[in-house]
């Protein structure tokens, strides 16, 4: 990010300089102002939304989804264990009920436990993609932004929305899971090769001794 | 259709509670008072975005980098408004929210570009961040083929839901 920021405040100073100097304070304090607007707005969101899924947690609905979610997990992730499967599951249920912040250390301890010392393995590949590419049903903030910027319908866009992040998602497993059998079926192609390989330079060297036997007889 | 979907949440939630006999009103004031700690922790980010977003499309250069990738973003159907959203999305969430409330005061939220604005934050993630964060805790670097392909399907969701949003 500390990149892109960079680059949008450099050029934006530069050209500014040069085309309408006077612009520049006006803009800044015209940007910090937003920012300023935008966090009242985001205080009542949030607020109104942290309360709501601390209520769905205390419920109990983030651990029944994340048992209903264990056969697929156990598809996901064949070769996680079974605590990799369960903090998956919690991942992916609060993931799915917009609870970003508890999401977030089930994350880490799932990769913690996928992590064998081998490095990056197929199914850490899977677990990221399905998170990366967003699990969240209800996007409540943006909801939120859309109804205090005064739009007339703000879940008009639910349905496109939730197609997209679906979409996105199963997309992800769907190429993560060829990659992992592509990488697969590579590797026991080149085992047998090498078995082959092996093989053959055995019966080289036999065909050798053979020749050499004759030779000095 | 869509309008049901929040009252019913809120109803089922409550329901629930009942029916568990927990204390609706206590879970949600405690999970209401972290709000503002949230706030505060983003709002630098927000502000420092915000900003530089502000200097970038009042300098003009917004406009000229939108002409400039118009043609690629009209091949798939994404308004080229939505550039500066695109880049910022899968880095920081703080600063795609400041992108999205620009836009909105800048087109309405239920113009065409305000509607792609919405799924395009709504149906996507902080792509880099999960992936960094995720692997904080191991000595593992290199993500292979993670972030881009978690960042592909990210983007041909994009182009899903905007297509789909013709007919919404």
């Amino acid at each position: 990010m500390s990149a892109i920021w960079l680059i949008l405040t450099f050029t934006g100073l530069i050209v500014l300089t040069f085309t309408d100097p006077a612009a520049v304070l006006p803009t800044l304090t015209a940007g910090s102002g937003a920012a300023a607007n935008l966090c009242i707005t985001l205080v009542a969101s949030y607020a109104l939304w942290m309360g709501f899924f601390s209520l769905i947690d205390k419920l109990g609905i983030t651990d029944g989804l994340a048992r209903l979610l264990g056969p697929i997990t156990r598809f996901l992730l064949p070769s996680a264990n079974a605590k990799a499967q369960k903090f998956a599951a919690m991942n992916f249920s609060a993931n799915i009920l917009g609870l970003g912040n508890a999401a977030t250390p089930m994350g880490v301890n799932t990769i913690l436990q996928l992590d064998e010392g081998t490095g990056m393995t197929d199914d850490m590949a899977t677990f990221v993609v399905i998170s990366a590419t967003s699990l969240q049903l209800v996007p409540t903030t943006m909801l939120s932004m859309r109804a205090s910027a005064g739009s007339v319908h703000p879940t008009s866009v639910l349905i496109p929305c939730i197609c997209a992040t679906v979409f996105s998602t199963v997309l992800g497993v769907i190429v993560c899971k060829t990659v992992a059998a592509a990488k697969r079926k590579n590797a026991e192609r080149k085992s047998e090769k090498c078995a082959f390989n092996s093989i053959r330079i055995a019966q080289n060297a036999q065909n050798g001794c053979k020749k050499t036997k004759a030779k000095s007889k | 259709m869509s309008d049901y979907v929040i009252p019913i949440v809120f109803l089922l939630a409550l329901v629930f509670s009942l029916v568990k006999r927990k204390d609706a009103y206590g879970a949600f004031t405690q999970g209401a008072s972290k709000a503002i700690d949230l706030v505060c922790r983003i709002f630098p980010f927000l502000l420092a975005s915000l900003v530089a977003v502000e200097l970038f499309s009042a300098s003009g250069a917004a406009k000229a980098l939108g002409t400039f990738t118009a043609p690629f973003f009209a091949f798939f159907g994404i308004p080229s408004q939505l550039c500066e959203l695109l880049v910022v999305r899968p880095v920081s969430g703080a600063g795609a929210l400041g992108v999205l409330g620009k836009i909105f005061s800048q087109y309405g939220a239920d113009s065409y570009i305000g509607k792609c604005a919405s799924v395009i934050y709504g149906s996507s993630e902080t792509v880099f961040y999960v992936a960094a964060v995720y692997f904080s805790k191991t000595n593992i670097r290199k993500t292979s083929y993670a972030v881009p392909v978690a960042l592909l399907c990210t983007f041909a969701g994009y182009v899903l839901g905007c297509f789909l949003l013709r007919f919404f």
